[in-house]
């Protein structure tokens, strides 16, 4: 990190910034405008979100996505329910590649982001931490929850015509889910948690190659 | 990076240090998260109700997670798992029970399963068509909780239905079953319960329910009969036919109602006993307390009179046969017809007139050595007498009637006897029996195959002397005497219609159709008239040839 | 930037695709492991083009019974319906839901043909060592990245749709053979996009181009 060249928005000096620490902000010497910050919480930030993203995603995969009833018969489904009854369908193949990309996906990455998170609090994290990150790196493009968001929702719209559908608590929590998630990707910061990270051949994050 | 411009270096921008490092806001949004994972949580906790186990012996059309537990329609909880029972006989349904209905779960509540279903007491179940079977739910009453139940296979018979039971006793069960309905005025008022030999052993005794409002007409006098299937009775009355519905026809019922001479009474407390009568009539049959038996002894058939039928006086019914048997002369080892009937003098008394009816109490209600006199007063001087009377030509049913018969002959009575012996006449039916058979033997008896030979033998003679005369009268060809022409003319028709007859003869006389003899007989005697005329003429032309030239002469004709 | 472009490759930098460290490699041809993270460094994704071609020729493949084949069966008490991927949007748009017909028609048609013709249009310039519009090359690849997992919207439609609907005998829905074949071309698509490596796009006109592709 430099010192950056900027002219203030507000008064125009030109002036330059030095690199922050986390958490600190720059102001111009003259007007006092505010010129920039970081972020005081790199780690904090997305382990709140991955935190929250754990408990809505329990809920959302427990709790029922909606009700339907028609003709005095009622039912309703899971997202693991939706699953189980592809499978029992003889659509083994594609319950289990929903089963992935809705359930596995997403608990993998939220438990391995937790795990990242809360590991590198207290640098320097082991290496297989970074093994971790990896993982949820790879499982990020296979998290589809909110294109199943989607896909209830027009299923929904469907099934509206001939029963009476309601909603259930799990259609909200994946909604949530689908907010948090992206959330996460956002503020977490990868330099972040390499930097705490225990590098192979034994030497501390102080030690940095280009 | 580029190197600042100009050769001053800029200024540098302050740096705010970061604040003691605090809890930051992000934090909000997990612990919201918290917060509602929880509430849920709590709330499934408190609204869970309690987890049964049923176990039925199939569970047919019950899927996990599907099927509903319903009671009064309303669904009180859910089917979870339905797995075969560690005996493999049995299917152990585990369903879980909402909260509310969770205080229902009792040691005697009832589970079944509800599907379509054809009973006794009709259709049920046709809704579950549409909305698949659910387990059916009926409370008990016991305050003992209980978590593992055994499903019915039928449904109970009773809900909690208001109403009243009451015991009804019967000679026989009959075509009555568990669920038969009972009728009051035509409509279903309720149904049998159970049912189980009485202890005894001499009879059933029924277990039958009667729903509000209808219980209320339930009263001691109220008298219930067996109304199965259909009554068909054939008395001397005519013939009766008696039915109270479809369901009845087949799956049998039983009707109740209070008799016409029934005192208003309020209704019967639950559990009174009543007797069932096997058909209308018998329950509604007016108990007569004055009975007096009689005996009649006759000297002809009494075939045709059975017990019960009617006993009239002067066309007025008065009484019934009770029995019908024989009895012996000790001196002459004859044996008679005996018959002893009731006399109801109650029913003659209701058709006095008012002005009468002091008179007619005496008759009734007087002592016994009034009503003996009488009796002889009205026997011996005017010539009451018993005879049978036929009541159904078809049937040859037969009553007892008694009528004033002045020219009979003195009777002669013990009056002591008892109890005592009335006179008889003898009675007028037509054997029509008899009657007809002896018309069908007489026909019998017509020898029809010997008339038909007959007329046909004479009927090849006369065409033989008929052939005969026509070539005698072909050697004429002299003008024909005018009254041998007609003749002629006459003969030729006759041989016309002889011809004719003698074809039809095969199937009108022998045959079966053959018509009536009369008819043929007419023909015949045309036939033999014709005949016999031409037989006088071809007689004359024998002795007297010459006429067919000359004509009759005067001395000839 | 009038400065010359230099790809790291180039400069005989090898950088970690895990955490994004760029360091020396050990040897030439096998660069060895990262020294940060330990995992295996490789110039360019292993076999990118055969690899992304047989994916792509596959999902090319099942892309045809994944139309032709019904995905929904329909079953109620007085009839059979097998709906296909194209009569169940067009039934959307007739029923009055234009605006879902128009997002499964997008979704589940135009996306995987746009991602098949647009990987193989990738494959090609990179194979024929084309030096022009890198940068919307680049683009096309980065929106085929962000775009492809949304071709599975018609699988969730359908899995919830199977779901809820069994009524029997009055109403139920069953999944058709065409739900594997489409399920199949959004994966192999997506294996694709994944084992394709963008930097080619770059590296061709170089002096190092294709050198360990």
């Amino acid at each position: 990190m430099t010192h950056e060249t900027v002219a203030c928005p507000a008064c125009d000096l030109l002036q330059q910034v030095p690199p922050l620490p986390p958490g600190g902000k720059a102001h111009c010497p003259r007007c006092d405008e505010t010129l920039g910050s970081r972020s005081a919480d790199p780690l904090d930030r997305p382990l709140a979100l991955t935190v929250a993203a754990a408990i809505v995603f329990i809920i959302a995969n427990t709790q029922s996505l909606m009700g339907l009833s028609a003709v005095g018969r009622q039912a309703s489904t899971t997202i693991i329910g939706g699953a189980y009854e592809m499978w029992v369908q003889g659509q083994a193949l594609t319950a289990m590649v929903v089963a992935f990309c809705v359930v596995i996906a997403p608990a993998t990455y939220i438990a391995f982001m937790l795990t990242v998170l809360l590991a590198v609090r207290r640098p320097p994290a082991p290496r297989w931490i970074g093994e971790l990150l990896r993982w949820a790196d790879f499982m990020k493009p296979w998290s589809m929850s909110e294109v199943m968001m989607l896909g209830i929702l027009v299923a929904l719209v469907k099934i509206a015509e001939l029963a009476s559908v309601s909603p259930g608590i799990g259609m909200y929590a994946v909604g949530l889910l689908v907010i948090l998630l992206p959330a996460i990707m956002v503020n977490f910061d990868p330099a972040e948690v390499w930097n705490r990270v225990e590098w192979t051949d034994g030497t501390s994050s102080t030690a940095i190659a280009e | 990076m580029p190197e600042p411009t100009g050769a001053d270096p800029l200024p540098q921008a302050t740096v705010e240090p970061p604040k003691r490092t605090r809890l930051s806001v992000i934090w909000i949004i997990p612990i919201l998260a918290a917060v509602v994972a929880i509430g849920i949580a709590v709330q499934r906790i408190l609204t869970e109700g309690p987890t049964i186990t049923v176990v039925f012996k199939s569970a047919e059309g019950i899927e996990a997670g599907k099927t509903f537990v319903k009671y009064k329609d309303v669904t009180i909880g859910h089917v979870t798992k339905v797995e075969l029972a560690d005996t493999y006989g049995n299917v152990e349904v585990t369903a879980k029970i909402s909260k509310r209905a969770g205080a229902l779960m009792v040691e005697d509540a009832k589970f079944w399963v509800v599907e379509p279903r054809v009973t006794l007491s009709g259709i049920s179940g046709l809704g579950t068509l549409l909305s698949g079977n659910y387990v059916g739910f009926q409370p008990g009453k016991s305050d003992k909780k209980q978590t593992r139940f055994t499903g019915l296979e039928v449904a109970p018979i009773i809900t909690d239905q208001p109403g009243r039971r009451f015991v009804l006793k019967a000679k026989t069960l009959g075509s009555l079953g568990i669920g038969s309905p009972i009728y009051y005025r035509q409509l279903q008022a309720g149904q049998i319960e159970a049912y189980a030999l009485a202890p005894d052993g001499k009879g059933i005794d029924i277990t039958v329910f009667v729903a509000t409002p209808y219980d209320k007409f339930v009263t001691p006098e109220t008298r219930f009969w067996n109304a199965s299937g259909i009554d068909v009775s054939v008395g001397a009355g005519g013939v009766n036919v008696r039915t109270e519905g479809l369901v009845a026809l087949l799956a049998g019922g039983l009707a109740f109602d209070a008799p016409s001479f029934a005192a208003p009474a309020g209704p019967a407390a639950a559990g009174a006993v009543f007797t069932l009568y096997s058909d209308q009539a018998t329950a509604m049959k007016q108990p007569e307390a004055i009975a007096r038996v009689y005996v009649l002894r006759f000297s002809e058939s009494v075939l045709g009179l059975s017990v019960g039928a009617p006993v009239t006086l002067l066309g007025i019914p008065a009484g019934e046969v009770t029995q019908v048997g024989l009895s012996v002369d000790p001196a002459t080892m004859a044996l008679h017809p005996r018959v002893l009937i009731t006399f109801f003098p109650e029913r003659i008394l209701a058709r006095v007139t008012a002005r009468d009816q002091a008179t007619a109490k005496v008759m009734t209600e007087g002592s016994d050595k009034v009503r003996l006199q009488l009796i002889r007063r009205i026997v011996e001087e005017q010539g009451l007498r018993g005879q049978l009377k036929s009541g159904n030509l078809l049937t040859g049913q037969l009553f007892v009637a008694f009528n004033y018969f002045p020219g009979a002959p003195k009777p002669k009575i013990d009056w002591t006897q008892d109890p005592l012996e009335l006179p008889v006449v003898l009675s007028t039916i037509p054997d029509l029996e008899a009657k007809l058979s002896g018309i069908l033997a007489k026909l019998d008896s017509l020898p029809l195959e010997a008339i038909g030979r007959e007329v046909q033998d004479d009927l090849t003679s006369l065409k033989r002397t008929l052939e005969d005369t026509s070539k005698l009268l072909s050697r004429i060809d002299a003008e024909l005497v005018d009254p041998l022409k007609t003749t002629l003319e006459e003969t030729r028709r006759a041989i016309a219609s002889a011809d004719r007859m003698l074809t039809n003869t095969d199937a009108t006389l022998v045959g079966k159709d053959a018509p009536v003899q009369q008819d043929l007989r007419d023909a015949l005697q045309e036939m033999v008239l014709a005949a016999r005329s031409l037989r006088v003429l071809t007689d004359y032309l024998e002795r007297h040839p010459e006429s067919l030239i000359r004509g009759k002469t005067q001395e000839n004709k | 930037m009038s400065a010359a472009a230099r790809s790291g490759a180039a400069a005989g930098l090898v950088s970690c695709e895990t955490c994004g460290l760029l360091s020396r490699p050990a040897q030439a041809v096998h660069p060895g492991h990262c020294p940060r993270c330990g995992s295996e460094l490789e110039w360019r994704r292993r076999d990118s083009i055969q690899r992304t071609w047989a994916l792509l020729i596959a999902a090319a493949i099942c892309y045809i019974p994944a139309n032709i084949l019904p995905v929904l069966r329909t079953n109620t008490v007085v009839s059979s319906d097998a709906d296909t991927i194209m009569s169940g949007a067009v039934f959307l748009y007739t029923s009055g839901s234009w605006p879902l017909a128009v997002i499964v028609l997008v979704a589940s048609v135009m996306i995987p043909l746009g991602k098949l013709v647009a990987l193989a249009y990738l494959l090609i310039t990179v194979q024929r060592g084309s030096v022009a519009s890198n940068r919307d090359r680049a683009r096309l690849y980065r929106l085929v990245e962000i775009i492809g997992r949304w071709s599975m919207l018609d699988v969730f439609v359908d899995t919830f749709t199977v779901a809820l609907i069994q009524l029997q005998p009055l109403m139920s829905v069953e999944p058709g053979p065409g739900v594997v074949f489409f399920m199949a071309v959004v994966v192999l698509t997506m294996l694709a996009v994944e084992s394709f490596d963008p930097r080619l796009i770059w590296d061709a006109g170089t002096s190092w181009q294709g050198r360990h592709a």
